[in-house]
């Protein structure tokens, strides 16, 4: 699998600066489907060289027209898919040249996920699938309700904790994700149109606890979002047009 | 570890979004149950047939027979009896002269083998004198020569002789021995009259058509021998040591002397049985694998249905190897049901059907009922063979579910 060092040897380590650090950093970032033989497609590429810089605590809006590539630039991000050239770093990590493991690793303690639908695990209690990404790194069962009980709380949600959830509507769902995002305290939280599902009122209700708990915990958001109201109301807005992010400025 | 259980055990319990998977899940358990059943039902029955035939066997037979190499005859074999009986694990030793006759009442007749014993020594190694279905063996007792020289000697013969030559207890045969007696005329085969007192049926055709028992002195008249015998028949403490005891009589006795054992006698019938078992656990293991293809259905079902489920587990840090093992740990579990199921089921009914015993037509198969006798073992070898049958049949679905691209998976709702 191709990781682009090659196009990438002049990188250097972050200079020191005064002002906020970086946490997530992608250079010369590419990702092309191949095309596939058989099959009538043709080679997609989605974006070549792009470079991102997102600094501790900054909150980060990014828009873009459908098939622009956003979600595949979060999945890059996240670690859970590989450019096919470029790099992501972050803080001291090269994304590129993690094992399975520890991607694995990376995706448990510093990245949070959430996505336009909740994916909530059906057979599980709203506490149980919250605690699900601190029983999977092997914390003990009740040391993990306890902390997933505490984000319950943060989303608003105490009272529900015991339903599943089919018995949640989109809202509640979708702060039940939040809630599991954020459960292991990542400094990373990655949104991937996570109000897109829900009716005007709800996402902005959605939309306005993302904003406060980024605030609360110090988090570090990228947001991806068709709705430019929220863009504007996040300290930065990229746009991804034709492969590369383009500073929106502020209205 | 505790994870990958407690999603793979809340998997299989939950409702499923598909029912024909929890039915497939269903189909597993009940398969595995029934494979595992029908195996411990088996080899108790095959077990109790094997035990069954062999204490039967050994009822009727002596462990261990000591014999001449050449065919001579033992001439003076009190003393080597005694010092023979006194070897360790020997248990209880008998002369015996055994010899070919003919037995013949009126017209029909048939051929025998003429075992002369001191019945109260024979009755330590051998029941067959105990199996009398018709009259008694007393008469075999020892009498005095004067009391026997009177009527006519009596002889015990099997059932199935008894009906071929058509004799019943008080009638009289006439046995022919081929041993002779020279005369100026050439070789005269030698006959005598007996009285037939007893009638015996061991469940065994080779013993019930040709055995017949005679007091030593009665058949040593008849062959002509003047107090010898051609074999002393011991019975050892443990059966399966019967090999090793027979070494040390061969020892005991000296040059001249060989043994044979009931195993080297009856090895064949015992291989056989083997076999047959062997056999048997093939055939219904091949129901284990079925169940094993059920497993391996049901799991890439769920794993299809789980695609998306995977991919999000993964999201957030749940590693391929941890992934394969809730899915490896579902078709465990599934089969582990299924095996204690099956194991319930399987002692359960052989323990009924020891206890409520099934009948058999007794003419036909010589048992009455149908034997269980259930090992322990045997669960231990069934639950290894079905639990290592499940455990193959969760490699391609669990590799599978371990395979899932989450940017993949998640792309599209
Ligand atoms: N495996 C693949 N092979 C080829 N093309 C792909 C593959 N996966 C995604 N694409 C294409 O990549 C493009 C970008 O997809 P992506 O989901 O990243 O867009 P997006 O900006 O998130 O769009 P939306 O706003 O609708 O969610 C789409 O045109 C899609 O068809
Ligand atoms: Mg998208």
């Amino acid at each position: 699998m191709s990781n682009g060092f090659d196009g990438n040897t002049s990188l250097q380590p972050l200079p020191v600066s005064s002002g906020p650090s970086v946490v997530l950093r992608a250079e010369g970032l590419t990702k092309v489907y191949p095309a596939v033989a058989g099959a009538a497609l043709g080679e997609v590429e989605l974006f070549r060289g792009l470079d991102l810089t997102v600094h501790a605590g900054e909150m980060v809006a990014i828009v873009g027209d459908s098939g622009a590539g956003k979600s595949s630039l979060l999945h890059l991000l996240a670690a859970l898919d590989k450019p096919t050239a470029g790099e992501v770093w972050c803080g001291e990590s090269r994304l590129s040249t993690f094992t399975p493991k520890q991607a694995a690793e990376f995706r448990n303690r510093e990245v949070g996920y959430v996505w336009q639908f909740h994916y909530l695990l059906p057979e599980f209690t709203a506490l149980e699938n919250i605690a699900m990404p601190l029983l999977a790194r092997g914390m003990g069962r009740a040391a993990a309700l306890e902390k997933a009980a505490f984000w319950l709380n943060e989303v608003g949600l105490s009272a529900r904790g015991q339903h599943r959830s089919g018995e949640l509507s989109g809202g509640e769902q979708q702060r039940i994700s939040l809630a599991r995002a954020l459960v292991t305290e990542p400094e990373i939280l990655l949104a991937d149109e996570p109000t897109g599902d829900l009716d005007t009122r709800t996402g902005v209700a959605v939309f306005e606890l993302i904003q406060g708990l980024h605030q609360a915990h110090g988090l570090t958001s990228i947001l991806v979002t068709h709705n430019l109201d929220f863009a504007a109301r996040c300290g930065r807005m990229l746009r991804l047009r034709q492969g590369r992010l383009e500073e929106q400025k502020n209205l | 570890m505790r994870f990958e259980l407690f999603i793979a055990a809340r998997y299989l319990r939950a409702k499923r979004r598909q029912a024909v998977v929890g039915v497939i899940t269903a189909i597993s358990v009940i398969g595995v149950a029934a494979g595992v059943a029908a195996l411990i039902i088996a080899l108790a029955i095959t077990n109790g047939m094997r035990r069954d035939l062999q204490e039967r066997l050994l009822g009727s037979t002596a462990h261990v027979d000591l014999m001449r190499v050449a065919a001579d005859g033992m001439k003076d074999w009190r003393p080597l009896l005694e010092r023979l009986r006194k070897v360790p694990h020997v248990t209880a030793a008998a002369p015996g002269l055994y010899g070919q006759v003919l037995i013949s009442h009126g017209v029909r007749s048939g051929g025998g083998l003429i075992k002369g014993v001191l019945p109260e020594d024979e009755k330590t190694v051998g029941d067959l004198l105990q199996k009398i279905v018709e009259g008694s063996a007393d008469a075999l007792e020892p009498v005095s020569d004067a009391a026997a020289a009177q009527g006519l000697p009596a002889i015990v013969i099997g059932k199935d002789m008894a009906e071929d030559i058509g004799v019943r207890v008080g009638d009289s045969v006439m046995v022919t021995s081929p041993q002779g007696d020279l005369t100026p005329l050439g070789l005269v085969p030698k006959y005598q009259k007996y009285l037939v007192v007893g009638i015996f049926r061991s469940g065994f055709y080779q013993y019930d058509s040709s055995y017949a028992f005679m007091r030593l002195k009665d058949a040593q008249r008849l062959f002509s021998e003047p107090d010898l015998i051609s074999v002393i028949s011991f019975k050892v403490d443990d059966l399966y040591k019967a090999d090793q005891v027979a070494k040390v009589i061969e020892q005991e006795a000296g040059k001249g002397f060989q043994t044979t054992s009931w195993m080297e006698q009856n090895r064949e019938l015992f291989r056989a049985l083997k076999l047959e078992q062997i056999v048997t656990f093939i055939v219904l293991a091949l129901i284990v694998c079925v169940a094993a293809l059920n497993i391996l259905i049901a799991l890439t079902m769920m794993v299809m249905e789980k695609t998306k489920d995977i991919a999000v587990l993964m999201s957030f840090g749940v590693t391929e190897e941890q992934v394969r093992r809730i899915f490896l740990l579902q078709g465990l579990l599934i089969s582990v049901i299924g095996t204690a199921l099956g194991l319930v089921v399987g002692y359960g009914a052989s323990w009924a059907g020891g206890h409520y015993r099934f009948p058999l037509d007794a003419a036909v198969y010589s048992i009455d009922y149908l034997p269980f006798a259930p090992r322990a073992w045997d669960a231990v070898v069934v639950a290894a063979v079905s639990l290592g049958v499940s455990l193959v049949a969760t490699i391609y679905p669990s590799s599978s579910a371990a395979k899932v691209l989450p940017a993949e998976a998640l792309r599209y709702e």
